[in-house]
């Protein structure tokens, strides 16, 4: 029999038909020794409220669809375990993100910056498939190999100061992809995405606070990738502006 | 609650049909937890600021002649100046502890074919550039050179 432990949970409800803001609710949870928070809030919709909203998933930090504030920190509820916590434990909706309902955040916005950076590998011409893939060598992948361990959790976004100021700031997470396939081998499409680094919601609104690399859980640094996007992305302009062309071939 | 974030914070460009709530900002924004030392980092620009001023104000008096460069000297001598002085010292030493152990990561994995060198020696190298420089201007300020 596992040790099982009271914790008061709480939690931010919003229902977005009947109230005009958010409010907390506290619910009392006997939690079990090797519980994570989403096993709690799992709790809290089976047996106490199930009107309770959340979204979650996989259970395992792949899918990134549990994040939330706990305790006033961007987590991942499947990865933080209860018995860290106090015996209050706060759970609310990512930070800098409109709330669609209880702890469910809107999540259309991050998906248009992701789009807006193409995240994906721009050919000048396309190879024809006569002609055999794409080779690339472990040196050549192990340079974006972290920036693609993103899952799209959103903690960074719910930790960065400039994102919470500048609705246009691209953010961390989109960033961090656009310049995953901005230096991967097989790509050429970097030009094009840092003319997107520098237009609006441009790189270089961030002002490093490194608080996206502090939060992720897949060890993305995406401050890294920000801050190398910047280097890049002025480096780019300056070529651009001494060679013929803006030094493309 | 925490404070309200910008109200188009992270909103999508055409609004949805379901009514939300505006976006909070970060709970421990501005002063909690990591936050503080990222809030100090950005405040020393005041410091800064202020010190640009004074060096400005110094440089004034060298034009005025001799009796004016006295006066600033001895408002140097001030205990508010010294103690603005350490203050000054203090913002650059947080600054520049803070930016080097940022700066490394902060580098492409290659430019063009070159590739800079790994972390710890891009490291030890701003550490020492850093500590040359100071040692030239106490130089110069000791009268070692350029007398």
């Amino acid at each position: 029999m596992p040790d099982i432990h009271m914790k008061k949970f709480v939690v931010t409800r919003f229902d977005p038909d009947r109230e005009e803001a958010p409010r907390t609710e506290t619910y009392d949870v006997p939690c079990q020794s090797d519980w994570k928070v989403l096993d709690a809030l799992n709790f809290i919709k089976d047996e106490i409220d199930g009107t309770l909203s959340h979204r979650w998933s996989c259970r395992m930090a792949v899918c990134g669809s549990c994040g939330m504030q706990v305790n006033g920190e961007p987590s991942l509820t499947c990865k933080q375990a209860v018995s860290e916590l106090p015996d209050t434990i706060e759970v609310a909706p990512l930070a800098n993100f409109p709330i669609v309902r209880d702890l469910v955040v809107e999540l259309e916005g991050f998906l248009e910056k992701l789009q807006r950076v193409k995240p994906w590998i721009i050919r000048a011409k396309e190879k024809a498939v006569e002609e055999g893939t794409h080779r690339q060598s472990p040196a050549e992948h192990e340079e974006f190999k972290q920036f693609s361990m993103c899952i799209n959790c959103m903690l960074c976004y719910a930790a960065c100061p400039v994102v919470a100021n500048e609705p246009e700031f691209l953010g961390p997470a989109a960033i961090a992809l656009g310049h995953r396939y901005s230096i991967d081998s097989r790509d050429e499409g970097a030009a094009e995405r840092n003319e997107i680094f520098r237009g609006e919601g441009t790189v270089f609104s961030c002002s490093y606070a490194n608080e996206c690399s502090e939060v992720c859980p897949k060890h993305v640094d995406p401050a890294a990738a920000v801050n190398q996007a910047k280097f890049n992305a002025v480096i780019d302009w300056a070529t651009g502006l001494v060679l013929p062309r803006g030094g493309r071939e | 609650m925490a404070r309200a974030a910008h109200p188009e914070a992270m909103a999508p460009s055409k609004p949805g049909r379901t009514r939300t709530a505006p976006p909070q900002m970060p709970p421990k924004f501005p002063m909690q937890g990591r936050y503080r030392a990222y809030t100090i980092f950005d405040a020393t620009g005041l410091v800064y600021l202020l010190m640009g001023f004074g060096v400005l104000h110094a440089v004034r008096a060298l034009g005025d002649g001799a009796a004016a460069w006295q006066a600033v000297l001895a408002g140097w001598a001030n205990p508010v100046y010294v103690a603005f002085h350490l203050l000054a010292l203090a913002s650059v030493l947080f600054v520049g502890v803070r930016f080097f152990r940022l700066f490394p990561k902060a580098q492409p994995p290659r430019i063009g074919p070159a590739r800079p060198p790994p972390g710890p020696v891009i490291h030890g190298m701003l550490y020492a550039v850093w500590i040359g420089v100071s040692v030239v201007f106490v130089a110069i300020l000791a009268g070692g050179i350029f007398r």
